[in-house]
């Protein structure tokens, strides 16, 4: 695992921005929250209770949704014309110019250090019950696997399949999508920590932390 | 009827055979559309007929506020469910009728779906009128002790009828159309089986519940097709014959009438056991009232007794072959059932009885799937290149699948490729012809890594020697 952690960090210096679209997630009246260039908060509090920055309210059948922020970050890109009408699902109304901090910058480059898991198809994918189980009694150690257990299912056209973990064993050390998800072909599902490479990943998750000033 | 607008809350060739009998009636039109079937040809198909305004996008066929949401943006009065997703969903359709601004629901009654929408029910209602029915629970189960009783019992049964190799089905109650449903061939083994299938209901349907029942061999699943109006007319369109299935129980090769005793030897009298079946549906369906197009499922065992399974308020899949094979006194153009289904919902009368429905040839229908038959009949997801079938005054082919570009199949829903529907002057006709089309249509295309499509093209050849055959 030869990744150049130094430059990695330099180009993430240089430009430590994400952006974020804003689509429809379903048919509705649109009116907007918010101005061009304003700055938007995400949620906040310990459990993340606390929404963020109202964005837009999206009307349907009567149904007032309020649309909050899920990023900190800048609007851009408004699209104003859409106010007050009716809009389909999946219509991009705005973007929001995200500063990466520290966190995101420590899980951007675990994808890269960790073996990841990912999904062979765009299907729904569950972990198999019995691992559900494990990992919610477990949360401390976290979950040991081996070469061809079977943890995950996939669920692909209302058929069932057990997939086969195909990688080196380790230790699950993140997983990256909740029970039923929809997961797009080759997303991440999990990330395994070879348990000799632990050391390494603990020391650059150390480095990014004291390298990296929000 | 005229100025009517149809909201058509369904997706692929469903979708398409909708807008023909909208087309047939004279009524206007729009349809919905995922992001993952943008490429669909119902959307194209829409744009080009009806313009910029027939298609809208929403997040979800099976998000009823979507469907509402673009029902009242585009002015629809009615809403054709085509089937799957609301085609059966008695709430769903309540809320058509009962809301502030009432959309027409294309389908029964909102009564009708929720009182024969569950097998059990219809079960229930079934014995009350002293129809045949499968033996096994009659509501859903939840406790596993429970259900290991009434599978020892069932097992039980079958040893004293000396029946050969007994065996039980588990089926995730809240299931349908062949998904989630095991077959328990020893009492050992129900356990696991039981739990899987309570697993799998639970993730699919949201509901755990479980049904078991008797496990029927050797027999052919027969359907009745009814048409029925809002002022108590019932006319009936024969029988059609859907044995030919995948290992899931999904159907592959369909054919009308039910049986053919004229050509094909049965075991019993195979003509008798037809009208029995058929007068027993007109009878529930009287019973219940039934307002619109319905299909009533039976089995047939060897012995010749009819069982009904359950009744499907909705159009089918293969409705099609049932109105190939039938005419209409004093009306010119061939039989369109989703046509005669939308007139019923919107109030009309049918404007004829039974005695000027006729019944003519063999039709058969073929599910042209894009599935690997030797695996399992496991779905293949790729990019279908070239899709191409002969043209013949005797079949119709219904594809949502476009000829003229590249279509990657959406592995969102079932892939499905295409209906074929032929007719013949009588079995060995039809038979003939469909190994003629089966030989003719060319389906080229490659997955994520290159490798060839996979089709079930040579199943449904080898299959038609099995049609209508006990």
């Amino acid at each position: 695992m030869d990744i150049n952690l130094n430059d990695l960090l330099r180009q993430y210096k240089s430009h430590p921005y994400e952006d974020h679209h804003i689509d429809t997630p379903h048919t509705g009246v649109v009116s907007f929250r918010v101005k061009e260039g304003q700055e938007v908060k995400g949620p906040s509090g310990q459990w993340l209770h606390r929404p963020g920055t109202l964005l837009y309210i999206l009307e349907r059948e009567k149904n007032p949704k309020k649309i909050t922020s899920s990023f900190t970050g800048k609007v851009a890109s408004l699209r104003t014309e859409l106010e007050g009408t009716f809009v389909q699902a999946g219509e991009r109304l705005l973007t929001i110019q995200h500063k990466l901090n520290r966190d995101e910058i420590i899980d951007r480059i675990l994808r890269k250090v960790l073996h990841i898991f990912r999904a062979p198809q765009r299907a729904r994918y569950f972990f198999t019950p019995e691992t559900v189980t494990f990992l919610e009694k477990e949360t401390e150690k976290g979950l040991s696997v081996s070469t061809g257990d079977e943890i995950i299912i996939m669920s692909l056209m209302k058929r069932d399949t057990f997939l086969p973990y195909d990688g080196p064993p380790g230790i699950i050390y993140k997983v990256y999508f909740q029970q039923g998800d929809l997961v797009e072909q080759d997303a991440p599902l999990f990330g395994v920590c070879l348990p000799e490479k632990l050391p390494f990943v603990q020391k650059v998750i150390q480095r990014i932390r004291t390298e990296w000033d929000d | 009827m005229e100025n009517k607008r149809i909201l058509i809350a369904n997706r692929g060739e469903i979708a398409i055979r909708i807008m023909n009998a909208c087309d047939e009636l004279g009524l206007d039109y729009v349809v919905v559309y995922t992001a993952e079937d943008s490429a669909s040809l119902h959307v194209r198909k829409a744009l080009e007929a009806k313009g910029p305004e027939a298609a809208y996008r929403i997040c979800n066929y099976k998000d009823p506020n979507e469907i509402f949401s673009v029902a009242d943006h585009s002015g629809a009065d009615a809403i054709h469910p085509g089937y799957g997703f609301f085609s059966e969903n008695f709430r769903f359709a309540r809320r058509a009728a009962l809301r502030n601004r009432p959309i027409v629901f294309i389908g029964p009654r909102w009564e009708v779906i929720r009182d024969l929408g569950s097998k059990i029910n219809t079960k229930r209602i079934a014995k009350q009128l002293g129809i045949p029915v499968i033996p096994g629970s009659d509501e859903p189960l939840y406790s596993e002790i429970e259900a290991e009783v009434l599978a020892e019992k069932l097992f039980y049964r079958q040893k004293k009828q000396g029946i050969e190799k007994p065996s039980i089905l588990v089926k995730a109650s809240a299931g349908g159309g062949g998904m989630g449903i095991e077959e328990v061939n020893h009492l050992d083994t129900f356990r696991q089986i039981y739990r899987r299938i309570q697993n799998y209901a639970k993730r699919q349907f949201g509901d755990e519940g479980v049904l078991i029942e008797q496990c029927m061999r050797d027999y052919h699943h027969l359907e009745v097709q009814l048409l029925c109006s809002q002022h108590g007319e019932i006319v009936h369109f024969s029988t059609r014959n859907c044995t030919i299935q995948s290992t899931g129980r999904q159907k592959r090769v369909e054919a009308a009438p039910g049986f053919d005793p004229r050509s094909i030897g049965y075991p019993f009298d195979a003509a008798k056991v037809l009208e029995q079946m058929i007068n027993y549906s007109i009878q529930l369906a009287e019973k219940v009232k039934y307002d619109n197009v319905g299909t009533w499922e039976w089995i047939v065992t060897r012995d010749g007794k009819p069982y009904l399974l359950e009744v499907n308020t909705r159009i089918q899949v293969e409705n099609e072959i049932s109105a190939r094979i039938s005419r209409i006194a004093g009306y010119d153009g061939p039989v369109n059932l989703i046509r005669e289904q939308i007139r019923a919902a919107l109030g009309e009368k049918l404007g004829f009885s039974q005695n000027d429905v006729t019944f003519s040839g063999t039709s058969i229908e073929l599910r042209i799937v894009a599935e690997d038959v030797k695996r399992g009949f496991a779905p293949w997801c790729g990019k279908i290149t070239t899709f191409s079938f002969p043209e013949k005054p005797w079949v119709r082919v219904y594809s949502h699948v476009p000829q003229d570009r590249p279509y990657e199949i959406p592995t969102e829903y079932d892939p499905n490729l295409a209906l074929a529907i032929i007719w013949g002057m009588n079995t060995e006709q039809a038979r003939e012809r469909a190994r003629d089309f089966l030989s003719q249509t060319v389906i080229r295309g490659e997955d994520s890594r290159g490798g060839p499509i996979v089709t079930n093209l040579s199943y449904l050849k080898k299959r038609l020697d099995d049609v209508l055959k006990f």
